[in-house]
């Protein structure tokens, strides 16, 4: 399956701006089910300085300062997508690890744990509290799979909470989202994370794109996609296990991942600063279409 | 001899020893020698000292103000020869170590491959930023400065209690100490050969310099890197410091908004345009260093600072991240690492800690709470980061317990070091106090240099287990005694070493704080003459109470509202309570720091420039600061006696700000500073010259009211006397008028203003040469092309019964032009800081 990826973000100014800089991650990554062909960049105005590097998680960042006075800021990124594994992948034996004997064997494997063990621990986005812990532990009972486990805690979010776009910004606390039940695919992820971790297991966060699909009959408009985060969970010899809290799904040919990090700060799609005594509007489309 | 036989048994001075070491004795022969008065003498000479050097430590959040003074004991901590070569070699191989470790955590983090360093003291500690990842250094070491808090045990042991690896501070109070020392009580040093402190600073200028980046820009030589020193401002706890490095090394003192990132090099505004920064030294936090990568909300960084940084266009010391290796959870590793990394093993023990991460470690902590030291990993920014066991009830420690279960890596159990005291002059009187001895390295080629002296800092009581700036401790200057002869004490040696500023372009945050300190002074000393004047002339005119006073004294009143800014005042129309009782308003205009326009308000506003470029101004221009600050910080009851007292206040604030304008001169040694100041001056003093005139001689009553506002106009600018000798003449408005316009022999007079401003502009720095006029030259030649064109004759001659119509539209044109200058010199040379916003898409 190859998919064509093109993900526009416009910034227009109140008052013109003298200087900006971005730090992007919209360049998806390699992963063992997916091959990144190509991607291209188009930023307008032209940047001064462009730089691309690696970070920490091995995402693909590119930096960029305008330092010339501008009233918009176009971001245009577009990638060529190439899923090369099929849906479900051979769980098999591992997939009936329990939480005990995920955790033991964390504990003995000190080289393994040296990188996954930074996921266990709770960020500020991915805070946890009595009440998040306790909803976790539902999912966790002692002696249970950790891949039962998490299936469940995936279809109870997705049944528990409400989608709601606009009730949540990225700085809300995710004690609001716990208490009223509602946010959105960011929300759900960090949710499932701050779950996992307060059980002492790893967990990721994952930013990328989902194919949506119109329903029978009806043509597909251009650019009504949306970027989409969801979450990993590592069990030992199988690796990181994605999860879909928003969809319910275990993310397959149709989920497109740009790159991970514990929490949504470290992959923050566009992050920026501005010099500008104005405020600004944003309009982002995106859309994720099959080639054939 | 006597009262000190005592002494010999302090611990402190002898460990479990009973005999006093030769230094000690040495020195106490000194002291003894200078006798009891003259040691309360000294002390107090050399608090005075402190006070007016503007030694301060600033504490957040403290109500009584923000500058708390420096406390030096004069008893200094000694250390032998023998002594001081044993610590030495036990830090140095320390600053090693943690260098060793900071590299690796920045790098290929074998410490966690390897199983040296369990991984939790890493990834869980929010000072290992993953951003930094990957960044080298040009020098030998990635650790560049580091600082040791050392303690010494009742047997005589020495440990390392805490280190410091981010943006150690101390150095600058330990060579104010020491400056302090050698002035107030140079007898002391008498036969004991105490080590300099200066190579360890011109070693900190040396390997700062070795930093800078190789590529060059086209701008500076080679050999001159610009190193800035990067501060959070002026209400720093440490700012003084900040300030004082920056003139004693000669590096320009900044903030993050005077840097700006473009093309991925870092730049300094500078009233001749942006200039390239090849080092940082930083003293902003880690996390605050850029907003773009970093804390998004940080107003204290230059977004666009860590590509740079990456791109190795600018380096930074200490580097960003090095906030990691302030965690006491490396304690208990730091043996093995020191095997791993020098093969060797540590020289200056470690204080015995358990990592609470381990379930062995973790029990024993449990088991002994009551006994140990509790650490967490890293600083809370909300309080406290040690809890000491023994301090805690029953109901505490269970709290603890829990806190302690509930995270277990995160905290760290640390056995407690018996400290030992020092002799420390308290209350006149020795008494024992429990001693840290911070000491300073430097990377300097394949080594570290460290500081041949150091700040100690004494517990606050006897046996107080905490020792802290912020609870009130003092301070001690350390003696590293050394018995090579060629080292004998030179007071002036020591002292001398300020570095002559360089002649670059003056930062425009300094420019700005300096045209604001000129025209704060100039509001403050106008304001208050006339102030003055107007309290005389009610003083005196209570006596007399005529029609004609009595008007008077309502135009005076009525005028000193419209020239102090302070509506309403004595004008509008509920203003008649206020003038016939005046004297309530008046003290409110002198003393209310709150009120907009108050002398007392203006006065604060031209403190807080004046602490924005603290390294700009001499110690005695510091010495007269203080005296102005406590006779404004007074308050006057309202009685006859309070009116004479306000008016003394009047006196001594006038004299003190003549004589701090007096000082700027010779305090600011840089030309640049100096014109920007006093065009400040200038346009301020016009300024309110032409609002006097215009609110005071516009109107026309009778003659003898007109005279008395007339002769107040005169007493205001101190004319009085002049105007009598020019003219030998009774006052008279078109001779008013032309002293205070025309004469260009009066300083006060608006030509001379003119003529001064005009020379001032001509020197700013300007961008294109040629033939074209900037945009306040242009004013100004337009106010002086309007001041020539006009003349008294004309200006004296009344409009209309009762207004000199000519003069009024003078004054107001004249008023329009001058004011318009500020605003283009701030659009020329001032930054004019756009809020740095961050912005998170989804």
């Amino acid at each position: 399956m190859k998919y064509k990826i093109t993900h526009q973000t416009i910034y227009t100014y109140n008052e013109p701006v003298s200087l900006c800089y971005n730090v992007l991650r919209l360049t998806p990554r390699h992963t063992y089910s997916q091959v990144c062909n190509s991607v291209v960049v188009k930023i307008h105005p032209e940047p001064d300085n462009t730089q691309e590097y690696e970070d920490f998680f091995g995402n693909k960042i590119t930096y960029f300062s305008i330092e010339k006075e501008h009233a918009q800021l176009s971001v245009k990124v577009s990638s060529v997508i190439e899923k090369r594994v099929s849906a479900a992948r051979e769980i098999g034996l591992y997939g009936n690890a329990t939480i005990e004997k995920v955790k033991q064997q964390l504990q003995e494997n000190k080289q393994e744990a040296a990188d996954i063990g930074q996921y266990i621990f709770e960020t500020t986005m991915t805070a946890s509290n009595m009440e998040i812990a306790a909803y976790a532990r539902q999912s966790f009972p002692p002696g249970r799979a950790v891949l039962e486990a998490t299936i469940d805690l995936m279809r109870r979010i997705y049944t528990d909470f409400k989608f709601t776009p606009g009730f949540t910004t990225v700085s809300t606390p995710l004690e609001v989202v716990m208490r009223e039940h509602k946010g959105v695919c960011q929300d759900f992820a960090h949710l499932a994370i701050a779950c996992i971790r307060s059980i002492g297991l790893p967990a990721r966060y994952v930013s990328g794109y989902i194919e949506t699909v119109p329903p029978p009959g009806v043509e597909k408009l251009f650019g009504v996609d949306a970027s989409h985060a969801w979450f990993s969970v590592y069990i030992p010899h199988l690796g990181w296990v994605d999860f879909d809290p928003t969809n319910n799904i275990m993310p397959g040919d149709q989920h497109i991942t740009i790159g991970w990090g514990r929490d949504y700060a470290d992959i923050a799609p566009m992050r920026g600063i501005l010099l500008s005594s104005g405020t600004h509007t944003l309009s982002v489309s995106v859309d994720v279409s099959r080639i054939r | 001899m006597d009262q000190f036989a005592d002494q010999a048994k302090l611990p402190g001075i002898t460990g479990e020893e009973e005999k006093m070491p030769p230094h000690w004795e040495t020195f106490f022969q000194s002291y003894s020698r200078l006798g009891n008065d003259e040691i309360a003498t000294r002390n107090e000479d050399l608090t005075r000292l402190m006070r007016e050097n503007g030694v301060t430590y600033n504490i957040y959040g403290d109500p009584s103000g923000l500058n708390r003074p420096w406390k030096l004991d004069m008893i200094p901590f000694l250390m032998s020869k023998e002594e001081w070569t044993s610590i030495e070699a036990g830090l140095q191989q320390r600053a090693q170590l943690l260098n060793a470790i900071l590299e690796d955590i920045y790098g290929d983090r074998k410490l966690i491959r390897h199983g040296i360093l369990p991984f939790e003291l890493l990834y869980n500690h929010p000072g290992f930023l993953r951003q930094c990842c990957g960044i080298k250094l040009p020098g030998r070491h990635h650790l560049v400065m580091y600082s040791a808090d050392l303690a010494r045990s009742r047997d005589g042991r020495v440990w390392v209690v805490n280190d410091r690896t981010q943006a150690p501070s101390g150095s600058g109070y330990a060579l104010e100490n020491r400056t302090a020392m050698t002035r107030v009580v140079p007898e002391l040093f008498e036969g004991l050969k105490v080590r300099h402190l200066a190579p360890y600073f011109n070693t900190l200028q040396q390997s700062l310099t070795a930093l800078a980046p190789q590529q060059r820009g086209r701008l500076r030589q080679p050999s001159s890197p610009r190193i800035v020193i990067l501060t959070p401002g002026s209400s720093n706890e440490t700012y003084f410091e900040h300030a004082y490095l920056s003139s004693y090394l000669g590096f320009t003192l900044v903030q993050g908004n005077d840097l700006v990132v473009k093309d991925n090099f870092v730049w300094l505004k500078t009233m001749g345009g942006l200039e390239r920064v090849d080092v940082i030294l930083r003293r902003v936090d880690d996390n605050y260093c850029d907003p773009l990568e970093l804390k998004a909300d940080s107003q204290l960084g230059v977004p666009g600072l860590l590509q740079a940084v990456r791109s190795g266009h600018v380096t930074i010391a200490n580097p960003i991240g090095s906030s990691i290796l302030e965690n006491p959870g490396l304690m208990p590793f730091l043996q093995s690492m020191a095997r791993f990394f020098l093969s060797e093993d540590l020289l200056i023990p470690t204080i015995a800690s358990w990592w609470c991460g381990q379930p062995k470690e973790l029990k024993y902590v449990l088991n002994h709470l009551p006994s140990l030291v509790i650490k967490t990993i890293y600083r809370h920014p909300s309080g406290s980061s040690s809890i000491d066991g023994a301090s805690l009830s029953a109901v505490q420690l269970q709290q603890l317990k829990a806190r302690i279960l509930a995270n277990p890596a995160l905290y760290v159990g640390q056995e407690k070091v018996d400290i030992s005291t020092t002799p420390s002059l308290i209350d006149g009187h020795i008494e024992p106090r429990q001693v840290l001895f911070r000491s300073f390295l430097v990377s300097s080629g394949e080594n570290y240099v460290a500081m041949e002296g150091g700040l100690c800092r004494t517990s606050s009581d006897q046996g107080n287990f905490v020792i802290s700036n912020q609870s009130g401790g003092f301070s001690k200057d350390a003696w590293i005694l050394s018995p090579e002869p060629h080292r004998n004490f030179n007071v002036l040696k020591e002292v001398a070493g300020y570095n002559a500023p360089d002649e670059d372009n003056l930062t425009s945050h300094a420019a700005e704080n300096l045209f604001w300190v000129g025209r704060y002074t100039e509001r403050v000393l106008g304001n208050a003459r006339f102030l003055r004047t107007v309290m005389q002339f009610l003083a005196e005119g209570n006596k007399l109470a005529t029609d004609s006073t009595q008007l008077t004294e309502k135009y005076l009143l009525e005028a000193l509202t419209q020239n102090t800014f302070t509506y309403p005042g004595f004008t509008g129309p509920d203003s008649a309570e206020q003038l016939a009782q005046p004297w309530e308003e008046l003290k409110d205009v002198l003393l209310n720091a709150k009120r907009t326009g108050s002398i007392k308000y203006n006065f604060l506003q031209f403190q807080r420039a004046i602490h924005e470029v603290r390294d700009h101004w001499s110690t005695d221009t510091w010495r007269v600061l203080r005296t102005m600050e406590e006779e404004l910080a007074q308050d006057i009851p309202l009685s006859h006696h309070g009116h004479i007292r306000m008016l003394h206040t009047l006196d001594n604030l006038i004299t003190f700000i003549i004589a701090f304008i007096g000082l700027n001169r010779e305090s600011i040694s840089r030309e640049q500073g100096w014109r920007v100041l006093d065009t400040g001056r200038k346009i301020e003093q016009s300024l309110l010259l032409l609002t006097m005139l215009r609110t005071t001689l516009v109107n026309k009553t009778n003659d003898q009211v007109d005279y008395h506002l007339q002769q107040s106009v005169l007493m205001s600018h101190e004319c009085l006397v002049n105007y009598r000798y020019k003219y030998r003449q009774p006052i008279d408005i078109r001779l008013v008028l032309d002293f205070m316009l025309f004469e260009p022999n009066n300083p006060r007079s608006l030509t001379h203003l003119i003529n001064r401003l005009t020379v001032h502009l001509k020197h700013l720095p300007k961008d294109h040469a040629g033939h074209a006029l900037t945009g306040y030259e242009r004013l100004i030649l337009e106010a002086d092309t309007l001041l020539k064109l006009s003349d008294k004759d004309t200006l004296s001659t009344p409009g209309t019964e009762d207004t000199y119509t000519q003069l009024d539209e003078f004054l107001t044109r004249m008023y329009g032009l001058l004011a318009a200058i500020p605003d283009v010199i701030s659009k020329t040379y001032f930054k004019h800081e756009l809020t740095p916003r961050s912005f998170d898409v989804l």
